[in-house]
Order: C-alpha cells, then sequence, then structure tokens
C-alpha cells in the first residue's frame, strides 16, 4: 500500500512539474551554414528549425528538416540531398542536450548532434538571453567525416572538410 | 527498499523522457515528405522526364545523334553522319516550366511547357504527375511558300504528354508516358492524324553519379514503324549532366522518335547519341 502511496506522489509531482515548467518554443529558428571553397563558396540558410528549452530542467532540444536547406543554387541543394546529406535516408538533423552553465547570458551547451543518422557528443559555447522571450545564438563547426559525409575527390565545388553552423533562434513561452 | 527502486526507476524513466518529450512537442513528424531527384535529367533518354528545371534555373542542352553503327568503317560507324538539337529551358515555377529547341536535319523548331501536377509524397500519394505539351513548327524556304498548296498550319504537329513517374526506392525510378501526337498534315488521307502511344521508361542509380536508363514508346495507333527502344547511362559530373545512349531512333523530339522511327534493333540499325546540358542559376 505504501508502494502505491509513493507511486501517487511521484505522479502527482511529474504532474505539478509539468505544469509549472516554463517552456519555450520555436518553429523558425534560423540554422545557417557556410563553406569556404577555392571555386566557390557554399552556404544554405535553414528557416523553419524548430527548438524547444525548457528552463526548469535546462534541456535544450532542436530539430529541424535537411530538404529545408535553401542554397543560393538548385543543383547545389540537390547534390546536397542526393549526394552528401542524403536526405531521402536521413530527413532530419536533431540537437538533444542541456544547459550545463549560464552566466551573464553566455551558455554553456552539451548534447548529442545527430546529422546523416550519425550522434556525436558536442559543447557549444552561445549566448542564451532570456527577458520575456528566449533569444538563443550560437557559432560552431562540425567536421564532415565525423558524420560520414563523404566528398568526392572530383567534384565541381570542392568542398572544405570544415563546416561553420550558425544558429539563431527566437523562442516564445508555451501557456 | 522497494520504495526507493520504483521511485528511482519512475525518476530516471523521467528524465529520459522530458527530452524526448520535448521533441515531441515540437510534433514536426506529420509533415508530408515529397519525394524529389526521381530522375538526374530533364529527359530520360529522348523522352521527357518528370525532372523540371528549377525556378529561376536556365538549362541549355546539346544533343547530337550520330548515323547507325551498322554502317560500316567508311562512314566510322555513323560519325560522319550526325544531327543536333540546340535546346533551352528555362524554370518560371518550381512546378512550370518553358522550353525551345531546333532539329538540324528535320528542320524543325519544338517549344514546349512542362507543367507538374502532383508531388510523390511518402506514404501519402504514390506518383509524381507532369503535363508535357509541345508544338513543332517544320521550317520552309521561301519557293515553298510561294506555291497555292502552302499552309502555315500544315507545317505544324503536337504532342500531349501525361508523366506518371514513381521513385521506387533510392536508385530506381518507374516512368509511364501516355502520350499524344497530332499531325496537322499526314501523308495519306487514310492516315489518322491523332496517334497515341505509351511509354514506359526508367532509371536505376549504379553509384551516386552514374544511372542507367531505359525507354521504350509502344505505338497503339497506325503502327507503321517500330517503336523506339532506347538505353543510356548518365553521368553527371557536378554542373553538367552527360547523358550517352543507342538507340533505334536518330530523332530527338517526340513525334519523330515514337512514329517515325525506322531502325530495327536486330538489324544493327543502332544510332549512338549524347546530351550534354548544363545549368545556369538566373534569379533565386
Amino acid at each position: 500500500m505504501k508502494v502505491l502511496k509513493i507511486i501517487k506522489i511521484v505522479f502527482l509531482l511529474i504532474i505539478c512539474h509539468s505544469v509549472s515548467a516554463q517552456k519555450y518554443i520555436s518553429k523558425e529558428g534560423t540554422i545557417s551554414f557556410f563553406s569556404d571553397a577555392p571555386l566557390e563558396d557554399i552556404s544554405a540558410i535553414n528557416k523553419s528549425v524548430s527548438a524547444v528549452y525548457d528552463f526548469e530542467s535546462n534541456d535544450l532540444v532542436f530539430s529541424l528538416f535537411i530538404t529545408d536547406f535553401v542554397f543560393p543554387k538548385s543543383l547545389m541543394q540537390e547534390h546536397f540531398n542526393e549526394n552528401y546529406l542524403e536526405s531521402d535516408l536521413y530527413p532530419k538533423s536533431t540537437f538533444i542536450g542541456k544547459v550545463i552553465s549560464l552566466n551573464n547570458d553566455v551558455a554553456s551547451v552539451k548534447g548529442d548532434l545527430t546529422i546523416h543518422g550519425v550522434t556525436n557528443r558536442i559543447n557549444v559555447i552561445g549566448s542564451l538571453i532570456k527577458k520575456d522571450k528566449v533569444r538563443i545564438s550560437a557559432d560552431f563547426k562540425v567536421q564532415l567525416e565525423d558524420y560520414n559525409i563523404e566528398i568526392p575527390k572530383i567534384v565541381m565545388y570542392k568542398i572544405a572538410e570544415e563546416i561553420e553552423i550558425k544558429v539563431e533562434v527566437e523562442l516564445k513561452e508555451i501557456k | 527498499m522497494k520504495k526507493i527502486i520504483v521511485f528511482g526507476v519512475l525518476l530516471s524513466s523521467f528524465i529520459a523522457k522530458s527530452q524526448e518529450n520535448l521533441l515531441n512537442l515540437l510534433g514536426d513528424d506529420n509533415e508530408p515528405m515529397y519525394i524529389s531527384y526521381l530522375f538526374k535529367g530533364t529527359k530520360v533518354v529522348n523522352g521527357q522526364s518528370v525532372e523540371l528545371p528549377s525556378k529561376g534555373v536556365l538549362q541549355f542542352t546539346i544533343q547530337h545523334r550520330f548515323g547507325t553503327l551498322n554502317s560500316g568503317f567508311y562512314n566510322l560507324y555513323g560519325l560522319d553522319n550526325s544531327q543536333v538539337r540546340l535546346g533551352f529551358d528555362y524554370g518560371i515555377k518550381d512546378y512550370l516550366s518553358v522550353g525551345i529547341g531546333r532539329s538540324s536535319a528535320i528542320k524543325k523548331i519544338d517549344m514546349h511547357s512542362k507543367f507538374r501536377i502532383k508531388r510523390q509524397i511518402k506514404e501519402e500519394f504514390p506518383f509524381t504527375v507532369v503535363m508535357n505539351s509541345a508544338i513543332y513548327i517544320k521550317q520552309w524556304q521561301s519557293a515553298d511558300a510561294q506555291l497555292e498548296a502552302f499552309l502555315f498550319t500544315n507545317q505544324l504537329s503536337f504532342t500531349n504528354q501525361l508523366l506518371v513517374a514513381r521513385k521506387i526506392n533510392r536508385d530506381l525510378t518507374i516512368q509511364f508516358s501516355p502520350t499524344m501526337v497530332h499531325y496537322n498534315l499526314v501523308e495519306k488521307s487514310e492516315e489518322p492524324h491523332d496517334k497515341y502511344s505509351v511509354g514506359v521508361g526508367g532509371r536505376y542509380k549504379i553509384t551516386k553519379r552514374l544511372s542507367l536508363n531505359s525507354e521504350y514508346f509502344y505505338q497503339l495507333t497506325d503502327k507503321k514503324n517500330n517503336n523506339a527502344l532506347s538505353f543510356g547511362f548518365d553521368i553527371e559530373t557536378g554542373g553538367h549532366v552527360f547523358q550517352l545512349h543507342l538507340s533505334n531512333s536518330s530523332a530527338m523530339i517526340a513525334p519523330e522518335f515514337i512514329t517515325k522511327t525506322n531502325g530495327n534493333w536486330l538489324d544493327g540499325d543502332i544510332y549512338f547519341g549524347f546530351n550534354i546540358s548544363r545549368v545556369f542559376t538566373i534569379t533565386n
């Protein structure tokens, strides 16, 4: 009987917790990337990034569709989806992490970044400004080989091994 | 002790769940997943594929067809004899493109438009459906135009086709192309002006940048010529797509290769040909 009581209490706690938790959400975040290349720079922008931040638990989650990346040239976009990111097999990229410290709007975030079906633990320092909305911005780099993204030897667009990623999201409180 | 375990299990499951719940909160799993890139090029081999140049993209295509492989060493197995079609295609919208081209040997100018009616959506809609409509104008010389029997409308022919394709898996795409060719002028009065046919084509990706394509047009009406059967490779090299192929037709426009194919594969009347296309991004 005591066990049952405890379960009840725990459930109540969970319910209370989820009700009181301050959660912020966005579905229009921006993630762009840039790669220096000798012939032609490669850049793309995704303006439909989803993100949720739980202020209580410090959980921070991002999710995006690879096909939402828009390139200045549609042929690049085709190659990106077909040959590099294989978006038919791996349609989504996600980040599941936690804000581990927050001082003077400078946040350190740690978590699992999944691209091209490969998950790596990463650490990113960015800015997290919380007023009535939460603004998150960060710059970081990823190595293509960490995510099994192959670059063929003979291609017109020589692609750098390292890609710069820029994150810009404004999250609103869920009411 | 028991209580602690129960509590612990509940708590840990709750913690693991919380981040997943956050992901679920995003609720983006229900978005339709469009299937793209059914073919590498806007043509399967000779016939149109369901692919269109993207919005703002100008595609320049150079097509060559040589003579038959069985024409002997004297003609370098057909290479001495070549005809060419130069074509431009432009994407007005992602679902609408227009094109113009000219074929050398038969001296015909062709104009066409492709309109994408529906896209294949994973688990929702099985096909990509495109309407292709074309008009062909046979060029004439001023002496021809002075003849009493000359009529501009007699120089025209048309093609309307529905292109229905399905990407079966990431490598294999199959396309059906029910087609109607209309001639304003036919050779004999008993010959029908409308000629129906159905095309079956497909591509199989061998590597990320190489695919094997094949295409067959079966004539349903007035079958006085052979059916066109073609095989080819698509090779993608970044900005260009090269298509190398063998066909029993040397024509590059639909009325010709569908209803006027003379070559027979078994007799060795096989034409080698290639298409090279290059895209230019004009506007975003």
